[in-house]
Order: structure tokens, then C-alpha cells, then sequence
């Protein structure tokens, strides 16, 4: 066993899942009751669906209070597993056809279940059950549509139901809806076709059920056009006359296109009574109600406090005002973007408006913000109403001086705006900027270029004198590199002259031999002895013979300088002459 | 009497042979020829700012008509300046021509591209055009993206340090090789280079810059050069399109998108209509 999840590893897997499943699936339990319409007839079948979530299907059967007055027949359970983020959570739904017995309004529910002791409840839903239609004299056969109004009489803007059914005990499709055209009236989908089965006279029919609310704008007396349905009808055949190539298979009825006409409807359009007006009523017809909320209610001066009003109803939800706060005393206001949801169910139209306000006050003290107010016409009292809030008041204790920081605290469509209870600019009109006046404006200077050979010479010049300075540079080395061959070319010639022009000291002719050698080599020599001037004579191409030759007679010259003979001339010009010029000759 | 005569002439061959008096003579001259031309200069621009200053009055008061006579007196006078341009674009915006706004805000963009006044105007005058014609995304706009904002003189300017700078570097460093010598040139050289190209491709641009401004209300968009052609499309004012070529009193224009026709030569004008380093100011 326990060599088990090595062998099989995926069945070992799949098996913890199921232990783990009911185990991780105990969760917190709860219990919902629906029904699939509020309000039926006599004939009408209705789905009733009780959901328990949080226990297994075969935990318990609910128990469900209300069904006196009905037939019921159970329409089996479903169960479903979900594993939303790691977290499972099981579902089951039970499913009861009920059939009322009597005409009337019933509570259904709530659904009871049993778990470890406790009790859980489900909602209870309400469901008016009215006479048969076919006991109001329909009797159309076994294909007709009829239309209705939940009432024959309404105000201007307020809201009545208008219900288009289909009945049928044949098979259709392609099924699409024409409207009667009103000039006064606002048609609104309330939300997607209900199918559901129905049974008049011991005929059972399939109900297709279209809801619309309908908003009259104008007081009279109104004929509500008949609304067209178009569909396609599947008429089954005559199956004795059934051949080999008629298979049910592939071909089980004959369609046929035709259009249904719904009956004309009545409806008388009240205006609105004059009478106790109130003068802020802008037209908002219905049930309403207005709550608001005041947090924190105590505060330092320079934070800020959100005022919170919510008006909420059933009506023409898109005329509820956006109620506008009173000037408070040392108190700054800051409003935010009043937020709409209009939503739809069976019974029409309903929705909302919240409405915030930012209030930051200066000063410490106690504030009182006054009741904000709405009028509207309510349906069912018809009367006006005025719906509003309780009086709020803000504790200001004293603050710090600190820039205000304001903190709407819900996610609010302008949320950044709001920050600091700026509003976006609106773009109230156009135009273009004006002219440029002044001359002194250095930007009123020459702003084109200049000529064309202008703009060669800038370019060119800084070239130009690049260059200047490249060639001058050129001819500076070259002409010190003509003059060091100049010097070169004279060196023996002014050597063999002093030779030839006197007698010189030993002094005088080390030193003239010097200078040759430092003119003709381009050399700078300080001094000059016999043994380095065998060794540039000899590097310079000079055979050894001839350069030792030169070195005896300088040996000669330092032997006599030495000796103190310095200053007495000597004679070497002839040797010395002849040397030189065989020097000359064997130079590279 | 003759001797007057003599020392008249031994005065004047004195003068003629003195070279100090010959070179004073040549420098008082051009001295007074350049006072003149100030003067001249100065006179011109003394008018010039008048009638700057009484077309200025004259749109404030509404005139808009005198204004724009105003402006345009300048600018034929030579007055080549981005401001000119501004103010005489918002006067014909003023009056109605929505082609000529566009076109001598389009002209003021190439002095002045970065002022924000204009850049606002034209937006809006842009905005109220009936065609819409998106000009497309061009490559070399894209790699040289700083060009918008800069205008040929700058750019020029610009250059001419960059090579004075190069150059001046580079002579240095004939005298002196060392390392910093050598970056100091790798560092002129890339600003000279950038800056040069930047100059070469902007002058492309502006003297290649075909684009032209549809001044008429409507016009008709032919398949050619004959009131009687087809017409292809309609084009309206302040339409900025291509201007191909002219021939007899038609041009031939281009849109962005390839659509190509034939329209009256006066019913368009070129925003750039000669060569920018031609222009003076008096």
C-alpha cells in the first residue's frame, strides 16, 4: 500500500483528490432560493432552483416551506465543483416544478437544511399567481401570441411592464419581435426571453415570455399598436405516408414561415398632478429612498471628512438630480463625480446615484451639515414625496497648520482628480493666440543666413588657416635641414682651408676637428676624442686605415696639448688635407 | 601770379606724393561710404519698425485688411523674419483665409520653430482645415528628430563653431602632440561631424521642401491640364499638399497618400518659395 503512489502515481493522485475533496469542501454553508418569474398564471408552471453551497449533494434533502398552495414535482438535483484561487466550493442544486392551485400571492421558502445540528436558511421569494388566461376568454390555438401591460393606467414617467408571450405546442425558431411604434413611449429590455411551460384548458403549451418596461412621456389616452413576432414553424407530417427517403432522420417536419400578431392594448396617460408641486421635482417618478453618511465625523481642521449621500429606487432612475451642498461656513467643499448605475430586472428599472463631497474645514468647532433633499412622484402612494437626509455634524478639533490632504476613501471614477478636489478643464472655446509686438525682441534680429560666399568664407577660413600654419610649420623644417646640409657640404672645405691658411696650434686644430665632424654629421659635440672619432668615421663608412690615420694625428695633437705645446704651431696641413679629402670620398 | 600758380601745383604733386595723406584719403572714404550705408540701413529700419508698429495698431483695432497690407509691405521690403510671418498669418486667420494663415504660419515655423504661440496658432488654424491629410512618419525626420526645433540659420551657426572649434584643435595639435590634444580632436571632430550633417540635411529639407498650401475655397483636382478633364477630387483651403511641377498655369500636385492631379497655379502657393541664403534684411 504503501509502495502504491510510486506504481501508480497518477490513480494515486486522482484518489486524493476525491479524499480531499468532500474534507477541503466543508465549508461555510449557504442557501439560496430562486424562482424563474414573479408573478404567473393558473397554467403556468414556475422553476423553482433551492442552491446549497459549502456541502455535498447527499448530505440532506432541503426542506422548503410555502408549497401548500402548489403542485410540486421535483426536477432532479445537479451538483458542481469549483476551484477558484485554491479555494474549492461545491454546489448542488434542487429544481422543483411548481403549479399554483390558486390564484393569489404566496410566500415561497425559506428552504431549510440540516447540517451537524444546525439549521440553514435560505431568501424567501414572492410569486402573484392571477387567473388563467384562458378563462379571460384567449383561445387562440395551438400557435398564439398575446400581450400585455401590468397596468391599463400610468403617470407620465413612470414605469409599467409591457409582456409579449408566445404559446405554442409546435416546434419554431428564427423568432424575432416588432414593437408597436409610439411616439410617446420609451420601450426598455428587460433583460433576456424566459421559456417556461404552461397548461390552459388541459393543453399544455411551451410559454416564450418577452419583457419591456414602458415610460410614457405624454398625458392621453394611447392604443398600443399590436407587436408583430416572425418565426419559423416546424408542422409535423403525416407519418403513414412515410417513405424510405422521409427518415425522421433527415427530414422529421415542414418549415414554414409566418408572422403572429399580438392583440391592441389600452393605456391611459396621466399628467402629473400640479397640485403640492414641490419646486425642486425635475420629473423622477417611482419609489425612492436617500441615505447618506458622514465619515469620520470628528476630525482635525485642515483634514477632511466625506459626506456620503446614496439615493436609490425603482423609476426613471436617470432623473435622479445631483443634489448640490449648501455653502458651509469656513468650511471648504469639494465634490466628486456623482456615480449612476442603472440596472434592469423582471420588474423594470432600478439603480442608483452616490453622490461624495470632500469637506475639509479651517477652523476648529462643531459644523452642522443641513439634510440634502429629493423630491420625486411616488407611484404607489400618488403623491409627491420628499425624501431626506438626517442633519450631520463634524467635530473639528485644532490642527496643524499642513497643506490639505484630502482622502475620498472609495474608488471613485476621478479618484486621482479628487486628491486635491481639482476638476478637469472643460474647453469652453477657441480661438488662436494673439499677434507679437515687440522690435526689441532680440528674435526680430536678421534670423536668414547669410550670402552664399559669406558662408564659404566662414566655413572655409578656419580651413584656410589650418593649412597656413600646416605649411608654414613644412617650410620651417625644411629649410633647417637645407642649412645642416649646407654646413655639411663646407665642413671639409673649411677645415682643409684653416689647414692650408697658417700654422695652427694643436688647440686650433682639435678644434677645427670638432667642428668638422659636428658640421658634417649634424652633430653637437662638446668634446672629441681620437678613439670616438675612429668610431663615427667607422660608422659613417670610413676604412679603418683611414680613420686610424686620423686618430694618430689627433693622438699626436693631445700628446703635444698635453705636454704643454698647445699654443706652438705645428705642421700637419699636406697630412692633414690629403686625410680629409680621403675622408670625403669614403663617407656613404 | 604764376608764382600762385607754381605753389598750387608744388602743393598738390606734394599731396599726391605723400603716401601718409594718398592712404588717409582711401581710409576717410570708405569711412564715409560705410556711414552712409548705416545711415541707410538705419533710415530703413526706422520705417520698417513704423510700419510694423501701425500694422500692429491696425489689428488691434480690427483692421485686419491694413495689417495684413502692413506686413506684407515688410516683408516684400525685405524683412525676412518668423515674427512677420506670425503676426501676418494670424491677421489673414482673422480674415477669414484660412489657406494663407496656414501657409505664412507654415513660412514662421521656419524662422521660429520652437515659439509656442506659433505652434498653438497653427495647430488651430490646422484644425479647422476641411481636408484631412495626414502627412506620413518620414525617416529622415525620424533620425534626425532635433531638426524640427531648429532653424537653418542655428543649425548653421551651429556648424560654423564646430569647424572654427575643429580646426583650432587641430592646429594645436600640430604643435603640440599630446594625449589630451588627441581627444580634445576626437571630440571636435564628432561635434563638427554632427553638426555639419545636421546643417547638410536640414538645407536638403528647406530647399527641396515642395510642399504647398491650397489658398482657393474649393478646388478641383484634374486628370489634366484642361478645364474640361476629369475631375479627380476635391481639395479645400488650407490643404497642404506637394507641388510637382508648373507648366502653362497648372501645377501639378501630390498628396501624401500618392493621389496625384492637376489644380490652377494660382489656386496653390509653395511654403518655401526661394532660397533661403539669398534673403537679406535691410
Amino acid at each position: 500500500m504503501i509502495g502504491l503512489h510510486r506504481k501508480y502515481p497518477f490513480a494515486f493522485l486522482i484518489v486524493c483528490f476525491w479524499l480531499w475533496v468532500p474534507m477541503a469542501a466543508r465549508a461555510n454553508v449557504a442557501v439560496s432560493l430562486q424562482v424563474d418569474r414573479k408573478d404567473a398564471t393558473l397554467a403556468d408552471t414556475v422553476k423553482l432552483v433551492v442552491s446549497i453551497s459549502g456541502m455535498r449533494g447527499g448530505d440532506s434533502q432541503p426542506v422548503i416551506k410555502g408549497f401548500e398552495h402548489f403542485d410540486v414535482s421535483e426536477g432532479g438535483r445537479s451538483s458542481r465543483i469549483q476551484i477558484i484561487d485554491g479555494k474549492m466550493d461545491t454546489n448542488v442544486d434542487f429544481t422543483f416544478y411548481i403549479r399554483p392551485r390558486e390564484a393569489g400571492t404566496f410566500q415561497l421558502g425559506p428552504a431549510e437544511i440540516t447540517k451537524d445540528g444546525n439549521i440553514f436558511q435560505s431568501n424567501v421569494a414572492i410569486l402573484k399567481v392571477s387567473q388563467n388566461d384562458r378563462e379571460n376568454g384567449l383561445d387562440e390555438g395551438p400557435l398564439f401570441l398575446q400581450a400585455r401591460t401590468s397596468s391599463s393606467k400610468a403617470y407620465i414617467g413612470e414605469q409599467i411592464l409591457y409582456t409579449v408571450k408566445l404559446f405554442r405546442q409546435v416546434k419554431v425558431s428564427n423568432v424575432s419581435l416588432s414593437l408597436p411604434k409610439t411616439q410617446h413611449f420609451v420601450f426598455k429590455s428587460l433583460g433576456e426571453p424566459s421559456e417556461y411551460r404552461s397548461v390552459l384548458q388541459g393543453d399544455t403549451y411551451h410559454v416564450l415570455e418577452v419583457r419591456y418596461a414602458i415610460v410614457p412621456s405624454n398625458a392621453g389616452t394611447y392604443t398600443l399598436a399590436p407587436s408583430t413576432m416572425g418565426m419559423t414553424v416546424y408542422e409535423p407530417r403525416d407519418r403513414s405516408r412515410r417513405g424510405f427517403f422521409e427518415d425522421p432522420f433527415f427530414s422529421f417536419s415542414n418549415a414554414k414561415p409566418i408572422s403572429l400578431t399580438s392583440n391592441a392594448l389600452e393605456l391611459e396617460v396621466l399628467a402629473l398632478p400640479e397640485v403640492e408641486r414641490p419646486n425642486d421635482f425635475n420629473g423622477l417618478v417611482g419609489t425612492f429612498q436617500i441615505d447618506a453618511g458622514l465619515a469620520p465625523s470628528e476630525i482635525k481642521a485642515g483634514e477632511s471628512a466625506t459626506l456620503t449621500v446614496h439615493i436609490t429606487g425603482r423609476g426613471n432612475v436617470n432623473h435622479i438630480p445631483d443634489l448640490d451642498i449648501p455653502e458651509l461656513t469656513h468650511t471648504k467643499v469639494y465634490a466628486d463625480q456623482p456615480v449612476l448605475e442603472v440596472n434592469t430586472d423582471s420588474e423594470g428599472l432600478f439603480g442608483s446615484k452616490t453622490m461624495k463631497w470632500a469637506l475639509v474645514p479651517e477652523k476648529p468647532g462643531r459644523f452642522q451639515i443641513p439634510a440634502l433633499c429629493v423630491s420625486f412622484f411616488d407611484t404607489k402612494k400618488r403623491r409627491y414625496v420628499r425624501a431626506e437626509t438626517s442633519p450631520f455634524f463634524l467635530s473639528v478639533l485644532s490642527g496643524e497648520e499642513e497643506p490639505v490632504q484630502l482622502s475620498l476613501q472609495t474608488g471613485e471614477k476621478n479618484k486621482a482628480a479628487s486628491g486635491s478636489g481639482k476638476q478637469e478643464i472643460t474647453t469652453l472655446g477657441q480661438d488662436i493666440l494673439p499677434i507679437h509686438t515687440s522690435m526689441t525682441d532680440p528674435a526680430f534680429a536678421r534670423q536668414s543666413l547669410p550670402s552664399r560666399q559669406a558662408l564659404a568664407m566662414i566655413l572655409i577660413s578656419p580651413c584656410l588657416v589650418f593649412m597656413m600654419f600646416f605649411f608654414a610649420r613644412r617650410a620651417k623644417k625644411q629649410s633647417r635641414r637645407s642649412l645642416d646640409d649646407a654646413k655639411a657640404k663646407t665642413a671639409a672645405k673649411t677645415l682643409v682651408k684653416k689647414c692650408q691658411k697658417g700654422r695652427l696650434t694643436p688647440d686650433e686644430f682639435c678644434l677645427s676637428v670638432r667642428h668638422y665632424f659636428n658640421d658634417r654629421f649634424g652633430l653637437s659635440l662638446g668634446a672629441l676624442t681620437p678613439e670616438e672619432a675612429v668610431g663615427l668615421l667607422t660608422s659613417k663608412g670610413v676604412s679603418t686605415d683611414t680613420a686610424n690615420r686620423l686618430k694618430n694625428v689627433l693622438q699626436k695633437m693631445d700628446a703635444a696639448i698635453y705636454t704643454g705645446m698647445g699654443s706652438c704651431p705645428c705642421d700637419v696641413e699636406d697630412n692633414v688635407s690629403a686625410l680629409i679629402r680621403t675622408i670625403e670620398k669614403e663617407i656613404r | 601770379m604764376r608764382c600762385r600758380r607754381q605753389c598750387v601745383r608744388t602743393y598738390q604733386d606734394h599731396r599726391k606724393g605723400n603716401p601718409v595723406i594718398r592712404y588717409w584719403n582711401i581710409i576717410s572714404t570708405v569711412c564715409l561710404l560705410a556711414l552712409a550705408l548705416c545711415f541707410l540701413q538705419a533710415t530703413a529700419r526706422t520705417s520698417g519698425e513704423e510700419i510694423f508698429f501701425e500694422s500692429n495698431n491696425a489689428y488691434r483695432n480690427g483692421d485686419f485688411q491694413k495689417a495684413v497690407e502692413g506686413y506684407n509691405t515688410l516683408i516684400e521690403g525685405g524683412f525676412d523674419n518668423g515674427h512677420l510671418y506670425f503676426n501676418l498669418g494670424n491677421a489673414y486667420f482673422r480674415l477669414g483665409r484660412l489657406g494663407q494663415a496656414i501657409l505664412n504660419f507654415e513660412r514662421a515655423r521656419l524662422y521660429i520653430p520652437r515659439d509656442p504661440d506659433l505652434r498653438f496658432n497653427l495647430g488651430h488654424a490646422r484644425e479647422q482645415a476641411i481636408d484631412a491629410l495626414a502627412e506620413p512618419e518620414r525617416f529622415v525626420s525620424t533620425v534626425f528628430f532635433w531638426l524640427d526645433t531648429w532653424t537653418l540659420a542655428e543649425l548653421f551657426w551651429a556648424f560654423a563653431a564646430a569647424n572654427i572649434i575643429f580646426w583650432t584643435t587641430l592646429s594645436f595639435r600640430l604643435f603640440k602632440r599630446s594625449e589630451w590634444t588627441y581627444y580634445m580632436c576626437l571630440v571636435a571632430v564628432v561635434a563638427w561631424a554632427v553638426c555639419g550633417v545636421s546643417f547638410g540635411v536640414q538645407w536638403r529639407q528647406i530647399n527641396k521642401d515642395s510642399r504647398a498650401v491650397v489658398l482657393s475655397k474649393e478646388v478641383n483636382v484634374l486628370a489634366g491640364p484642361e478645364t474640361g478633364d476629369t475631375i479627380l477630387f476635391k481639395l479645400h483651403e488650407g490643404a497642404i499638399v506637394h507641388h510637382e511641377r508648373s507648366e502653362g498655369g497648372w501645377s501639378v500636385i501630390r498628396l501624401s497618400d500618392k493621389r496625384r492631379g492637376w489644380v490652377r497655379a494660382g489656386s496653390i502657393e509653395r511654403i518655401v518659395f526661394r532660397d533661403f541664403t539669398t534673403k537679406r534684411s535691410p
